[in-house]
């Protein structure tokens, strides 16, 4: 061959696989010159899992092939059989009954058409399989999400779980000897309960009763579902927001900086997830990312050492919520004279800095046993472990996720957890 | 004239000054045959027309756009053209309007002139009569200035089989033009966005459009996609009829100027609201035939075929670029407020 040669899994981005090769052939024509088929007919098909070591021990990305369905035992059962349909983006589901708890395979992006399909057979199939129906349903608080929307077509009691509530019940649930806790839910965007892109959230509590403690100074993110994919948008909303007349080299962006003036279109976000692709975007020029992450995992690549972080102040709003401002971050990331290695050191340590800031200021008012970590974000293993190394410092213990994937693919794990934390409490005053 | 320049809570109060707006706005521009300001109510002439091969249709419309006036159009002619175009997409043919006004006090009397002139202009090319009408003027504060409400009546053909419950598996899908240009257009002059070449409305009557498809047998349904765009009247389809819509990409028209603004903004062109265009379902084989027929008819030269009627889930399916597919879901917030 006079070219690179690549072999990939059969899907289109975002979709599951293609298990008929006739289906492949048809689906693919466009992207793949050749196909390598087996006679092999694919009855429950299953991505590959992804797996990466952070602080000393494999972490689930994806529940793939292999690990997937992931059956776990609870200590408590709900009192009917009960589904939970996750997200939206890396979306996985969940069925509970009697104290068994399964988690189907990584399922995708909900945004196709064969993704659906797919998400429909996985809920049927893992009913079928383990004969268990369900008669209740949990799904995100966003209203437009597919499983949300699916959800609501089913006939059966439904509840709607906070995004972040169920990243921080994920992470509580497999830790079951942690009783009063500090969840620092940290990714690219979940609905809040105020209806604002949520996404830097620190929460205290136990499942079931979350209280939001700490979060950012909220940035106005540009372009409506767009933020995700261009990175640039998350730069924007930091440089103009901290009044830098910066545009970068996108086509027609006068258009889309006056739109943001007038705030159209344009949501208040506290998304730390964002934060990370601006950062992206400023040092690294990366205006536009072909998937979600993309910019933080080529920023993170970059740093090799502690560095002197940038103190981001923290203060109370009037609600009570102690906020992180991020607006002295676009001068430091936009520094031209320090090289990309060294603003991409600055920036984790300072990240890692902040997290640890809040959670000293939240441990002046209210005690927590732990200090846990779940949302996207903290598949970051450079921000991971300097969070860890600090938090060390002042003895306070962390814990992170074991089996269950920090990112979206959990959540329909935390929303059982939830759930069954809400149950209970509903019984217990029942019978007092 | 007792209205210099803004219009007040007088000229609501049945008196002199109503009589002086009514005659010297309304009655001047729309005048015609069979316009009587001195009745309460006006006979509708329908002489000539055949009961069993004839049908009356009704229609009524409310306009809130803002701004009033907006580049391609303003609420006048918007007020006309929404209502006709409900009633062209019917196949029936548009002959009498009722129009209400509610004009907030305060509206610049040169304004209102210019909206009145433009819906009397717009209702002439539709060859429609405003044949009764009702003014009445709220306090400031009240209103966005002007609203317009339309009633329209028309004669349909009684043989006309028109509806979504005559698509079937294989029914082509085509439409008029390029989609969300009003949507865009309003956004840009409600906002005050300083940009160059700019976006008009496709305001305009789709009589022509509809009269063109109307010639066609394997015609199965018409709609014109206002408020929610192409995306809301596919979501209908597919849901009244139980099969699946796939649109190309590729194939929808949408003017550049459209598309950059839908992409710095992040709005989605499908869901944009059009008020000049047809979306119609066909049967295959005459598919062809309607789109020459319809880029040979005045504002149908970009009209298309953009997707295909499939026995698949009831849902719409947009193949993009690549072989990616994306489910169009039904809009659950405004994607823009108060276009119409």
């Amino acid at each position: 061959m006079d070219r690179p040669l690549v072999a990939t899994s059969g899907n289109i981005s975002g979709e599951p696989v293609l298990t008929d090769n006739q289906e492949a052939t048809t689906r693919l024509a466009a992207i793949a010159d050749g196909f390598l088929h087996h006679n092999r007919p694919i009855v429950r098909p299953a991505d590959d899992p992804v797996i990466r070591s952070i602080a000393g021990q494999p972490r689930h990305i994806r529940l793939g092939r292999g690990i997937a369905p992931l059956e776990l035992d609870l200590p408590t059962g709900p009192a009917q059989p009960v589904l939970a349909v996750g997200g939206h983006m890396k979306d996985a589901v969940a069925l509970c009954w009697d104290k068994r708890l399964v988690i189907s395979p990584h399922i995708g992006d909900l945004d196709s058409p064969r993704s659906m399909d797919v998400f429909e057979h996985t809920i049927g199939d893992l009913q079928a399989l383990y004969e268990v129906q369900a008669q209740s349903i949990i799904c995100d608080l966003h209203p437009a999400y597919t499983s949300s929307r699916w959800a609501r077509q089913q006939n059966l009691p439904l509840l709607e779980v906070q995004h972040h509530h169920a990243h921080a019940s994920a992470l509580a649930g497999e830790h079951p000897d942690i009783h009063r806790w500090l969840v620092f839910t940290w990714d690219g965007v979940g609905m809040g309960n105020d209806g604002s892109l949520w996404g830097g959230e620190a929460l205290t509590g136990v499942p079931g009763d979350w209280q939001r403690k700490a979060s950012f100074r909220p940035f106005y993110l540009s372009g409506g579902n767009k933020a995700g994919r261009e990175p640039w948008r998350s730069a924007a909303a930091l440089m103009w927001g901290a009044g830098y007349d910066w545009l970068p080299p996108v086509n027609g962006v006068e258009l889309a900086r006056d739109g943001w003036r007038k705030r159209l279109n344009t949501h208040p976000s506290s998304a730390v997830g964002r934060l990370f692709d601006a950062a992206a975007a400023l040092v690294l020029d990366r205006t536009v990312a072909s998937f979600e992450g993309q910019g933080p995992m080529e920023l993170e690549s970059l740093t090799r050492q502690r560095a002197t972080p940038v103190s981001l102040p923290l203060a109370m709003d009037a609600n009570g919520i102690l906020r992180s401002d991020w607006s002295v971050l676009p001068a430091m990331l936009s520094d031209q004279v320090r090289s990309a290695a060294e603003r991409a050191d600055i920036f984790h340590e300072s990240m890692a800095q902040t997290l640890v800031d809040q959670a000293l200021g939240i441990q002046k008012t209210t005690a927590f046993e732990a200090v846990g970590l779940s949302g996207g974000v903290f598949q970051n293993r450079r921000l991971t472990e300097i969070v860890l190394e600090l938090l060390e410092q002042h003895d306070i213990p962390v814990r992170l996720h074991r089996q269950i994937p920090a990112n979206d693919g959990g959540l329909c794990f935390g929303q059982i957890i939830e759930y069954l934390a809400t149950q209970q409490t509903f019984v217990e005053h029942g019978s007092r | 004239m007792t209205f210099d320049r803004h219009i007040s809570l007088a000229h609501g109060n049945g008196g002199r000054f109503m009589r002086e707006l009514i005659t010297e706005i309304f009655a001047r521009h729309l005048d015609n045959p069979g316009l009587d300001v001195s009745l309460d109510a006006a006979p509708m002439d329908l002489s000539g027309v055949d009961n069993d091969s004839m049908i009356p249709m009704i229609t009524t419309d409310g306009f809130v756009v803002q701004p009033l006036e907006f580049p391609g159009g303003d609420i006048g002619s918007l007020a006309v053209h929404g209502t006709v175009n409900d009633l062209a997409v019917c196949g029936a043919k548009p002959l009498y309007f009722s129009l209400n006004a509610i004009i907030e006090e305060g509206l610049e009397s040169d304004c209102l002139e210019r909206v009145v002139k433009s819906l009397a202009a717009a209702a002439r090319e539709a060859g429609v009569r405003v044949v009764a009408g009702d003014t009445k003027v709220v306090p400031r504060g009240n209103g966005g200035g002007l609203y317009l409400a339309t009633t329209g009546v028309g004669l349909r053909p009684a043989g006309l089989m028109l509806g979504m419950h005559t698509i079937q598996p294989g029914d082509q899908v085509l439409v008029s033009g390029p989609i969300g240009d009003h949507g865009i257009a309003v956004m840009l002059a409600r906002e005050e966005f300083q940009i160059k070449g700019d976006v008009q409305s496709d305001s305009a009557s789709v009589l022509p459009l509809a009269e063109a498809a109307m010639a066609f047998e394997g015609l199965r349904f018409m709609r014109d996609p206002t408020r929610g765009g192409l995306a809301s009247v596919g979501c209908e389809i597919c849901s009244a009829t139980g099969l699946g819509l796939r649109l190309m990409e590729t194939a929808v028209p949408v003017r550049e100027s459209v598309g950059m603004v839908c992409e710095m903004l992040g709005y989605d062109p499908y869901y944009l609201a059009c008020e000049g265009r047809v979306v119609a379902v066909v049967a295959a084989a005459e598919a062809q035939a309607l789109l020459e027929a319809w880029r040979a008819t005045a504002g149908g030269n970009q009209a298309a075929i953009i997707g295909s009627m499939v026995s698949d889930k009831a849902r719409l399916v947009l193949e993009t670029e690549l072989a990616g597919e994306r489910v169009l879901e039904e809009l659950e917030d405004d994607p823009l407020p108060r276009i119409c």
